[in-house]
């Protein structure tokens, strides 16, 4: 079978499972009440699920463009400066002590002293039809610059990673609120009830600092919480049987337990005896679909190859590539975390010119291939896929204790930094944005992180300021309280 | 059920009509102004100076110059003008902001302003008034007086209660609501042989028996600590350890003992104020200590005390008051009478806690391992503290007699900082002229003046670079880890000048400050910030007579906050006196004999294995804190000075005659002045017993809250709780579990749950699933794995693979073997990381407590039932009740698997029930004998194996997991 035809197949099984899932399901999930919401008032929220299916999926309010999300986080914040934004300016100031007007004021968490500007260290050039400047350490990427929408003017509240981290997910510096994916899901459900709505896949060795709280629920209900995945072992907490207990014998077990249920069910009359027969029924089936569709060693070699997946292993390849099936699989919102990025300058592996090139070379060619198969599928036409940090780094070289290292590094940025945005809705080729000579503080156009949500859930079909949960007195938003706009200049 | 039915029940349950041609405020008018005008004419802005959330504000005129409300005439009243104009310029709302009002709102405004506009206050601010239970029809229903108002209600809608539940069942939901357990089977034979002689007797023998137990604490600790946001760790960057334990342990004690509600309150809010303060009531303190904290390098500490505090207001009002006090931070409450500024008095009460983001999580009280010696840690410490305060009056009663003298010359140099000196109108000052680096040695060249021929004494002052605004947003501080001090004579020889002691400027520093006279010691310094000038003195151990010879003090700074940030002074002095006093200081009888005692009670305290648990203390009062109004809740943009503390007008103001702190706020709490205390707490209990609470947001209690469906329950039970029972928290439950209303059994029909789905009227009884704790619990029991030991350190319960993964990957998740008691303790007692909540709670909706959680909402997903089958702590639930059923229970195979039916669901299981099982037993059994490949790793023999799925589906049944 060819590759040509293993694509066709998957995308027809895809079709015939969304018009299942259209015809059979919409309308029965959330009740959607945004246009009741107020900005205060009677503190309804801004959807009802139904408790019985809180994650049958919903049409959203307003037209979307997108239908799924594939977020790449690359924890530690990478320096933009030395990947998509290229500012000649700095290169020519290059080890020249750092002018005072930009350290007045400023906030570091490692800078001491007075540090010396550091040049982008590594050669860029021009690429594709929008002519967008790339560093060569992204060689693979440079062959799809035309498709992605850069915007290098991102502002965020926070310079700790921990807070920043927060910041990006769930729009606070402090823990307790929902994330992104928690608020879409909630908002609009997914379209297999056989998987999780909102996956997270880890790669690089370590968690975020934030923890999990990046992919929680806050005060929104639990069952829209991020639920990690994972591509080397069990891919979902508890999904494999205990010892003894193969499928045929759960099967056995269900069924009496099935019985005895709608048993109690007659008896007390509550319905939620109901949804909890049809729970365990879900989680079944999903002890059947989650291996199937996290094992990417169902995938052809070629496509294994294309994305440098290795079965088996816990990469950020094989995340690429299970991104990928979990997308074409239905699943609303699915985030990528990358560890390994906060290049500080401090060891080897934080260094700009060590570390920092090995992480290059392990997500260049998993995201071209990411997005080339996205859109050989016709997958990229309503997914978004989004690479950014939770900040950005300094022009300005680290000098930690009040001294230069032994390695080149960045001290944290939260003034500006590039995210760039992939597929539905967003405007390909687009440079966004300009900062100063420099690369340290906004200029033009600057993009908050509440725009940035906002812009996200628009693209979805949700009003970003009336997708609203009461908690502490307030209509809660991913926004939040302070202004926040869409970036109507980003949508194409 | 879904949250809009829900809405929509509450809402038909609240438009009772009232008497024609009466409008009352609360119930006809206040919901038009709450819906339709106060988002635009309310507390966040007041659109055309017009607000509808206090009354004199509603009676005044707008920026039109037209009275909004003219009291008996409509006409005349600008409200009526507008809401009935056809000018799509006048009218309101606002087209774009939704439609015209129902003429019958219109009406009823009309009606409200004819009759005079009286306002009432919304309900829960007004107190709570007794009234009588009413007549009811079925009279041999009511058991106690909650039953005639939850029947004459019903009586009222038509309905029928609800027949008792058999009492197994019963005994099942007394049990699990009380103490969290399910009943044991020799429980469940004891009081169902009881139950026939006598049901009223043996019901009041069994709550007395679980009011008595010691597990009774634990449940309902657990249900508070969601309140006290309680975890073992700290939160946020790095999530390190923090203790905590000992006030769980405190919590489950006070639950046990009955401490009196208004008790359990003060000590918890203001332990620390009252005189004598026990051990105990430091413990209490904790309770604000659970904020989260940043140890992530190159965090702002004071950001993140900023936050603390902040959380601790909206914690206290949400656990006491019912009240959403959060979102005065930014601006005056939307619809609820608080004013903006009101939040910032209320902030005022916890801004001098002396607790700041310490990585080190300062300050700490010294819990011993033996509770024997509790009353002596007491003891110490108070001893030592009026001791050191005794100390630092005398200390500070000799600083200011003394005359200091500014250095005549000031040259100071650093090889790692550019330093500069400003003559400063003779008073020279040392400024740093760049960013500071770590480990900076500062050298200060000193001339003293003419006129001072001999010195006995150095003051070192460290100032803000900013004095006026770091009072309210300090700058970084710094620590003189290292001070020397040399006499150069004019050629530049030197010769070591010894010093005797450093003395700082508080009672009870975090470090002692003769560190600084010490190799690799902390030393004396602002820490971590600087709000204000702070000076130490170094006493000579001699009088030097200078002899034209200059000084040379060397500070040493090699501190720094979280691994980051270098705490370098920027700015300071140096005196010098002659004061003989200074001399004799230390060797002053009164002196030594204080600094001898607490070096004994020093040695004492460390004698002693203890625990260091972080508390609530205040700044000493020449360090205090003023508070400001921050602009839109912004901690960097501060506005006007708030004077005092206060409670917002609304509820009027603390007595005069003490001062206003917490301990005062504390008590006003649970004073009778309070309308809303008593209401919130029985609310809760109401909630942990019939699923949801009369008033169904607990955490609103405020006019977007949902009102309660049976108010004048409410408050009786308010009343009973605060002033018959003296805030008896086991005596109000007992209340509540002895009526009939409680007792109803829970099955129902449909036609009857489709009247009222979320039975908001109880005509039944309450069937709710098992928290997440209470799953575990009812495993551990089930199993007969369950180890009962209170109290203690956290522990670590089987983890499935992959979900221990904190971001240090050197923190352990160490599960002991099995068999070993720590393995199977009850849920409370698990380790609880915020980044990393132990995933078979947080499954089942256990909050991950990074904030106060008034409310659980119960989900019921695949992922619950993956948990419930196949994680390894459940897996082995499994085995041990099926050991259970095969090894202890005597009889058939029908018998046993009936036992095990008993033992997860509390009742015999229907003869229909138990054919079922019996034929899953013997199919499993065939199965296994016929491939004993199958049973591997499950069970040895085919018994064992049929058994331990067997007791998986038990455990699992629905009538397993709710109550």
């Amino acid at each position: 079978m060819n590759l040509q035809h293993l694509l066709h197949q998957a995308r027809r099984e895809q079709l015939t499972r969304r018009h299942f899932l259209r015809d059979c399901a919409t309308g029965l999930g959330s009740i959607y009440l945004a246009s009741l919401g107020r900005s205060y008032g009677l503190s309804a929220p801004a959807v009802t699920p139904d408790p019985a299916a809180p994650l049958l999926p919903t049409l959203p309010p307003l037209t979307p463009k997108v239908k799924r999300v594939i977020y790449l986080h690359m924890l530690g914040a990478p320096s933009t400066l030395d990947l998509f934004h290229y500012k000649p300016e700095l290169a020519k100031y290059n080890g020249r002590e750092c002018p005072a007007e930009f350290l007045e004021g400023q906030r570091f968490a490692f800078i001491q002293g007075v540090p010396k500007l550091l040049g982008p260290q590594f050669e860029f050039k021009q690429h594709g039809q929008s002519g967008a400047w790339v560093s060569d350490q992204m060689p693979y990427l440079t062959n799809h610059v035309d498709d992605l929408c850069f915007v290098h003017t991102m502002v965020t509240d926070q310079f700790n990673h921990g807070p920043a981290e927060l910041m990006v997910h769930t729009g606070h510096a402090n823990l307790g609120h929902p994330s992104m994916g928690s608020w879409v899901t909630w908002g609009l459900g997914t379209e297999n009830q056989d998987l999780p709505g909102f996956i997270v896949l880890l790669s690089g060795g370590q968690t975020p600092r934030a923890g999990k709280s990046v992919w929680g629920s806050g005060y929104l209900p639990s069952v829209y919480q991020g639920v990690q995945c994972r591509s080397a072992g069990d891919p979902v907490l508890n999904l494999r049987n205990p010892a003894g207990m193969d499928r045929d014998i759960r099967r056995a077990a269900l069924d009496t337990l099935a019985t005895l249920n709608r048993q109690s069910e007659a008896e007390f009359g509550d319905a939620e005896t109901a949804t909890r027969i049809a729970q365990y029924e879900m989680a079944f089936r999903m002890q059947l679909t989650a291996p199937e569709v996290m094992d990417i060693s169902r995938e052809p070699e070629a496509i294994r190859k294309l994305y440098g997946a290795t079965p088996g292993r816990e990469s950020f390849a094989n995340n690429c590539l299970l991104a990928r099936r979990l997308v074409e699989n239905g699943t609303r919102f699915v985030q990528l975390f990358d560890w390994g990025w906060d290049s500080h300058g401090s060891n080897q592996e934080e260094a700009l010119n060590i570390g920092f090139k090995h992480k290059c070379k392990q997500i260049d060619q998993p995201i071209s291939a990411l997005l080339a198969d996205l859109k050989q599928r016709g997958l990229l036409e309503d997914t978004l896929v989004i690479w950014s940090g939770e900040f950005g780094r300094t022009p300005m070289q680290e000098n930690r204790g009040g001294s230069e290292g032994k390695f080149t590094g960045r001290d944290h940025n939260p003034n500006s930094f590039t995210l760039w945005m992939a597929g539905a809705g967003v405007k390909p080729g687009l440079q966004y944005g300009e900062t100063d000579p420099l690369g340290y503080h906004v200029a033009k156009n600057p993009v908050h992180l509440r725009d940035f949500h906002a812009t996200l859930l628009h693209l979805l079909g949700i009003d970003p300021h009336k997708h609203t949960f009461p908690f502490q007195g307030l209509n809660q938003k991913l926004i939040g309280v302070k202004p926040a706009k869409v970036i109507h200049d980003l949508l194409a | 059920m879904p949250a809009l039915f829900r809405a929509l029940v509450a809402a038909c349950l609240a438009s009772l009509p009232g008497l024609a041609g009466e409008i009352d405020f609360n119930r006809d008018i206040r919901p038009i102004l709450t819906t339709q005008c106060t988002a635009c004419h309310g507390g966040v802005k007041e659109a055309g100076g017009i607000s509808f959330v206090f009354r004199e504000k509603a009676l005044a005129t707008g920026d039109t110059g037209n009275p909004t409300i003219v009291p008996g005439k409509p006409d005349q009243s600008e409200l009526i003008k507008r809401i009935t104009s056809s000018d799509p310029d006048l009218v309101m709302p606002q087209p774009e902001h939704g439609p015209p009002l129902k003429e019958a709102d219109i009406a009823k405004l009309r009606q409200w302003i004819t009759e005079g506009a009286p306002w009432d206050e919304h309900w829960a601010f007004e107190k709570p008034v007794a009234v009588p239970p009413p007549a009811v029809k079925q009279q041999d229903w009511p058991k106690n007086p909650i039953d005639h108002f939850v029947l004459a209600r019903l009586e009222q809608e038509g309905l029928q209660p609800n027949p008792e539940a058999e009492p197994a069942l019963l005994l099942r939901r007394l049990s699990l609501d009380l103490i969290g357990l399910p009943p044991t089977l020799a429980e469940l034979d004891s009081f169902e042989a009881a139950w026939k002689s006598d049901p009223e007797t043996s019901w009041q023998k069994e709550i007395t028996r679980l009011l008595d137990s010691p597990h009774f604490g634990e449940k309902w600790a657990a249900n508070w600590l969601d309140l006290a946001r309680y975890a073992d760790t700290e939160g946020l960057g790095l999530d390190r350890p923090r203790t905590a334990w000992p006030f769980r342990d405190w919590v489950i004690r006070a639950y046990n003992a009955d401490l009196p509600f208004d008790q359990f309150t003060i000590k918890q809010l203001a332990g620390d104020l009252l005189p004598n303060p026990t051990l105990d009531d430091l413990i209490a303190t904790n309770f604000h200590r659970h904020t989260q904290a940043n140890a992530e390098g190159g965090t702002d500490d004071e950001e993140f005390r900023v936050t603390a505090v902040m959380d601790r207001v909206a914690t206290t009002w949400e656990t006491w008051q019912g009240i959403t006090m959060a979102c005065v931070q930014c601006h005056s409450h939307p619809y609820d009478p608080i004013e903006h500024e009101e939040y910032y008095t209320s902030l005022a009460f916890f801004n001098n806690a002396r607790d700041a983001d310490l990585d080190e999580h300062f300050p700490l009280i010294p819990v011993p391992k033996d509770p024997a010696r509790a009353a002596d840690f007491a003891r110490w410490l108070t001893e030592r503290k009026t001791l050191a305060q005794q100390l630092h009056q005398h200390q500070e009663t000799l600083r200011s007699a003394s005359t200091w003298h500014p250095a005549a010359k000031l040259d100071a140099s650093s090889q790692q900082v550019t330093l500069e000196v400003l003559p400063g109108d003779g008073n020279p000052e040392f400024r740093t002229a760049s960013n500071v680096p770590n480990n900076s040695i500062f050298d200060l060249k000193i001339t003293a003046p003419a006129d001072l021929p001999v010195v006995s004494a150095l003051r070192v002052e460290l100032l803000p670079v900013d004095p006026e605004t770091a009072l309210h947003t300090p700058e970084w501080g710094s620590m003189l880890s290292q001070i020397h001090l040399h006499a150069t004579a004019p050629d530049g020889t030197e010769s070591k000048i010894e010093i005797a002691r450093v003395i700082g400027d508080e009672p009870e520093p975090f470090f002692d400050p003769n560190d600084s006279l010490r190799p690799n010691g902390t030393g004396w310094g602002p820490y971590t910030k600087i709000d204000r000038p702070r000076s130490c003195v170094l006493i000579l151990a001699q009088p030097l007579a200078l002899s034209g010879n200059s000084l040379r003090l060397t500070l040493h700074q090699s501190g720094n906050a979280g691994g980051a940030v270098p705490l370098v002074a920027k700015r300071g002095r140096i005196f010098l006196t002659d004061d003989s006093r200074w001399t004799a200081f230390p060797t002053d009888p009164a002196v030594a004999k204080s600094l001898a005692r607490i070096a004994e009670i020093n040695r004492a305290l460390a004698s002693n294995t203890a625990t260091q648990l972080p508390s609530t203390q205040n700044l000493p009062v020449h360090l205090e804190r003023p508070t400001h109004l921050f602009v839109r809740g912004n901690w960097l943009e501060k506005d006007k000075r708030i004077d005092r503390p206060g409670i917002p007008a609304l509820f009027g103001s603390l007595p005069g005659n003490a001062p206003a702190d917490r301990l005062a706020f504390a008590k006003w709490l649970v004073s009778a002045e309070n309308p809303l205390t008593a209401r919130v707490v029985v609310n809760r209990f109401w909630e942990q017993l019939f699923g949801f609470g009369l008033v169904e947001t607990l955490e609103d209690f405020g006019s977007s809250g949902t009102k309660p469906s049976h108010p004048e329950l409410l408050d009786h039970l308010a009343l009973r709780l605060r002033d018959h029972h003296r805030w008896s928290q086991k005596a109000i439950l007992r209340e509540i579990v002895s009526s009939a209303t409680y007792r109803q059994s829970a099955a129902t029909t449909a036609e009857a749950y489709a009247a009222d789905s979320q039975n908001r009227l109880l005509a039944r009884g309450p069937r709710t699933r098992l928290s997440a704790e209470a799953i575990r619990d009812h495993g551990l029991v089930s199993s007969g794995l369950f180890a009962p030991t209170l109290f203690g350190p956290p522990v670590f319960p089987p983890m499935p693979p992959g979900g221990w993964t904190p971001f240090k990957s050197d923190e352990k998740w160490n599960t002991l073997a099995p068999g070993q008691p720590d393995r199977y303790r009850r849920a409370l007692y698990t380790y609880t990381k915020r980044s990393n909540p132990y995933p078979g709670f947080a499954t089942f909706d256990a909050p991950p407590r990074d904030l106060c959680t008034k409310r659980r909402v119960l989900s019921n997903t695949p992922l619950q039932a993956l948990e419930a089958l196949n994680s390894p702590a459940h897996a082995e639930f499994a085995q041990g009740l099926a050991r259970r059923m095969k090894n202890e229970i005597h009889g058939d195979l029908p018998a046993k698997l009936a036992a095990g039916h008993r033992i997860t669901t509390s009742r015999a299981p229907t003869p229909e029930r138990l054919a079922e099982l019996t034929a899953l037993y013997q199919k499993l059994h065939s199965q296994y004998s016929a491939d004993p490949s199958l049973m591997k790793g499950m069970a040895g023999t085919p018994d064992g194996a049929a058994f331990t799925v067997l007791a998986s589906v038990l455990l699992n049944l629905d009538e397993a997991v709710v109550k």
